[in-house]
């Protein structure tokens, strides 16, 4: 069985998850119930193939930096509908599980319509699914020798740098600086936040637009592994993040372990698949694995579980 | 004593139907410990939430110190120095004591571009506090695994350590025991010595007369006056706040009891954590027969009449409603035979909170005639006996029948559940804390209910933390301590000193 790819596959799928999951749990413990991670992380990734199709007409050429750009487009276009979604749940005070529903049906709708408008306008040729170049990858010297693990280090996605820093990043503000301490406590009880004097509806606001750019980074990440964008880019990804997030306990450190524990299933599964020789049919059966593992994990553990108390309650500073 | 440090004038505040503040004028001098008394609903939470900037008036002045001041939110009230322990915690069960404490107002430490809350330098700061004014606690606990007294020490200092110079309490002694309330009012003679100016809203007038210096009555949202606490007797305070003279007598004639109705025998209860709660508890309660369980909360009492009326199952023993065993039936079967329940929490269990009157008062006989036929609902029948029983029972409500329940006073919600246990007509009446909050009038009033019930020749099992309340109303008494009964006794053959101590474990 090959390893190495186990391990690099793994590690690609895994962290993309992860940082989806940050944003879930951003969202979350502050309060705000949180479905449309798939409905940014499609939507993200769509405004960031978009630009790279609108940068690569208007300079003729397709440099390497462009994926730089596009990731930047991604976090924006997933902060834009998680815009949508916060002033729906706070400002309107739509139900949180509805909204996310809708978010979700919305951003599958809104990109196959707004992909061949834009591309007709651009390109002159209207399609619903986007080419992208290949990303480039780099191998670590040293490290990817190692062996069983040494796969961890060889050709990673650019994206794998991003979102380590990036997470960490997330890591030490939800636990260590004053706006994390504030928003942890918007999910367990908002009226303590309230008596302190801080603005609970404009934090949650904070926490679910900043998920929605978590997410598109994710969105975009997933994007560049297959080179293309298309409406069937909804695979349920972000579904798969929610259940790493809940399973994670909603901690983070929690869901980088969770991520990596999906993400290496799936990846040894289809090795399993490829290895055996099997017939699509019995392989369809294997990428089932990762999803049965999920509902098994989740049956057991979620008991044990604690979601955010005040979780999916509408902070009502009138509500006695 | 000084200059006020905090003028109220002319205060109105409006809800949807009810005016809570209507016109209020008042001040408070430095260094006093001014009381706020009131019946339930008379406003003087929402008062003093307009004073901690929690509620904006609509119309009327706040001077502190002399300045007229807006408050828009507890912010701007916190940079006045001023403080308030609300009567529901406002805490993060998840945090510990000190992140709860810097919540809002956090102490960073900074590196280059990065900062952080600096929760170490916060907790040293926190121990010094509670040391300096004997409010122990170990900042590094979590606000999870602290008994609610200790929680009201957190929300202490949490205002001490905002300096807080006046510091607001509502209603802070309901849920205490005794010997945590003789603190607490030690604590803020300690505070008050030291220079705070603290205003107290309670129901309890023997606490007013304990530590207040002056007192404020409020009646449906005026204020009625300002009164020397020394000079005032404790009758005359109940008489101002709820406007006629209020009756403190309780006629219970002696009288027969029947056969027994409920037979409890060696149960045993384990609650979620399999901790042993309840252990190998016996009891009897007769036709026309007070029972009252005393006890120190947390040993078990509420437990035990959750065993019974079936929100809890037991373990070991059997219980017995007219001699027929009921410990395996539901809580609906129950009901059927014969048993209401006065819960302890009335907004969780006693009331569905976002339904209205009319339908909470037919909760538990919606299914029966003449209130649903074939299985179809019949609105009449239930507004008919909305009318009914708001009209019996004096429940007082913005809307009627229609009133959402949440918006109704505690005292009212409490008459509400009442008036629909007590019309189930069973055999067997449990109250859990019936009179937890309420005003003094509307206790008067609750307790001329059960003795009425009592006249009517029900049994009664009533659990209460109130020794006065258990005293006056029982005709036998068993005191709990972790889980068993102590002592079991007719109530002439106790006095309130003997139960105290039964109820501290000394047993002689
Ligand atoms: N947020 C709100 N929305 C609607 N009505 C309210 C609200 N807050 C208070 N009220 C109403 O205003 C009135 C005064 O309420 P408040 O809580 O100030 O009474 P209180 O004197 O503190 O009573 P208690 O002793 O029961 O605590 C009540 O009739 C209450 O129903
Ligand atoms: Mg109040």
């Amino acid at each position: 069985m090959n390893i190495d790819k186990i391990m690099t596959d793994g590690l690609a799928f895994a962290l993309p998850l992860f940082i989806m999951a940050i944003g879930g749990i951003y969202s979350e413990r502050s309060g705000v119930t949180m479905l449309s991670i798939e409905g940014f992380q499609g939507f993200g990734a769509f405004v960031g193939a978009i630009t790279v199709v609108i940068l690569r007409t208007a300079m003729g050429a397709s440099p390497d930096w462009l994926i730089y750009i596009a990731t930047l487009a991604a976090v924006l276009g997933g902060m834009l509908l998680a815009l949508l979604n916060a002033l729906m749940v706070i400002k309107l005070k739509s139900k949180m599980t509805i909204a996310g529903v809708v978010i979700n049906i919305l951003a599958v709708a809104l990109t196959s319509f707004l992909s061949s408008v834009i591309t007709g306008a651009v390109t002159g040729q209207a399609t619903t699914k986007i080419q992208l170049s290949v990303a480039p990858r780099y191998t670590i010297p040293g490290l990817s020798k190692i062996p069983v693990i040494g796969g961890l280090f060889q050709n990673i996605y650019p994206f794998a740098f991003i979102i380590i820093v990036v997470a960490a990043l997330a890591w030490y503000v939800l636990y260590k600086t004053r706006y994390g301490l504030r928003l942890r406590a918007g999910g367990d009880n908002p009226h303590s936040l309230d008596a302190a004097g801080v603005d609970v509806n404009k934090l949650r606001f904070s926490a679910v637009v900043l998920a929605g750019g978590f997410a598109g980074l994710g969105g975009m990440a997933f994007t560049y592994t297959v080179a293309n964008f298309s409406p069937a880019s909804y695979v349920g990804y972000g579904y798969l993040s929610i259940a790493a997030l809940i399973f994670g306990n909603w901690n983070i450190s929690t869901t980088f372990w969770t991520s990596m524990f999906f993400g290496f299933s799936r990846s040894f599964s289809d090795q399993l698949v490829n290895e055996l020789g099997l017939s699509s049919n019995y392989s369809d059966l294997f990428s089932v694995m990762p999803y049965v593992l999920t509902l098994i994990v989740l049956i057991f553990f979620s008991k044990h579980n604690r979601p955010p108390r005040a979780l999916g309650e509408h902070f009502d500073k009138g509500k006695r | 004593m000084a200059e006020p440090i905090v003028e109220l004038r002319n205060i109105t505040k409006r809800f949807p139907g009810i005016v809570a503040n209507d016109n209020v004028t008042l001040d408070i001098k430095k260094g006093e410990i001014f009381a706020l008394l009131g019946e339930n609903g008379a406003g003087k939470s929402t008062l003093m939430s307009i004073l901690f900037g929690m509620y904006e008036p609509d119309e009327g002045q706040i001077f502190v110190r002399g300045k007229e001041v807006h408050l828009t939110s507890s912010k701007d009230a916190a940079a006045l120095n001023i403080g308030m322990v609300h009567q529901h915690f406002k805490l993060v069960s998840n945090y510990t004591i000190t992140e709860n404490i810097v919540l809002g107002d956090e102490p960073l430490k900074r590196f280059g571009p990065f900062s952080w809350v600096d929760l170490k330098g916060a907790s040293e700061k926190i121990r010094a506090l509670s040391l300096e004014y004997g409010l122990e606690v170990n900042p590094n606990d979590k606000i999870q695994d602290l008994q609610v007294s200790t929680q009201q020490r957190v929300e202490i200092l949490k205002m001490l350590y905002r300096d807080a110079e006046i510091l607001i309490f509502d209603e802070p002694t309901s849920v205490l025991t005794p010997q945590e309330i003789e603190y607490l009012l030690d604590i803020m003679e300690e505070l008050r010595r030291g220079g705070k100016t603290i205003i107290l809203i309670t129901h309890k007038l023997e606490e007013i007369k304990r530590v207040a210096d002056r007192c404020g009555i409020l009646l449906r949202g005026k204020l009625v006056g300002i009164y020397d606490v020394a000079t005032t007797t404790t009758q005359r305070m109940a008489n101002l706040m709820v406007g006629k003279e209020v009756d403190f007598s309780v006629d219970k004639p002696d009288h027969e009891f029947g056969e027994v109705v409920l037979d409890v025998s060696n149960v045993t209860v384990y609650n979620d954590l399999k901790v042993k709660v309840v252990d190998d508890v016996s009891l009897e309660v007769r036709k026309g027969e007070i029972l009252a369980i005393a006890g120190v909360s947390g040993n078990g009492q509420v437990d035990i009449a959750d065993a019974i009326a079936g929100l809890q199952n037991i373990s070991e023993g059997s219980i017995t409603l007219n001699g027929e065993e009921i410990s395996n039936l539901s809580i609906k079967e129950r009901i059927a035979k014969g048993i209401s329940y006065i819960p302890e929490d009335r907004q969780k269990e006693g009331l569905v909170m976002d339904l209205n009157l009319r339908d909470n008062l037919a909760i538990k006989t919606f299914d029966r005639e003449p209130f649903s036929k074939k299985g179809v609902l019949q609105p009449n029948a239930f507004e008919d006996q909305a009318v009914d029983l708001i009209d019996r029972y004096d429940i007082r409500s913005g809307q009627g029948s229609q009133t959402i329940t949440r918006s109704m006073s505690g005292g009212n919600q409490q008459k509400a559940i009442i008036a629909r246990e007590v019309e189930l007509d069973s055999d067997l009446l449990i109250f859990v804390q019936p009179t937890r909050g309420l005003d003094v009038g509307a206790i008067a009033n609750i307790h001329q209910q059960i003795l009425d019930q009592r006249a009517l020749g029900k049994a009664i099992l009533l659990v209460s933390l109130e020794l006065d309340e258990v005293m006056a109303l029982a005709d036998t008494i068993s005191v709990v301590f972790r889980g068993q009964i102590l002592k079991t006794d007719d109530a002439r053959n106790l006095s309130k000193e003997e139960v105290g101590q039964y109820m501290m474990g000394v047993t002689k």
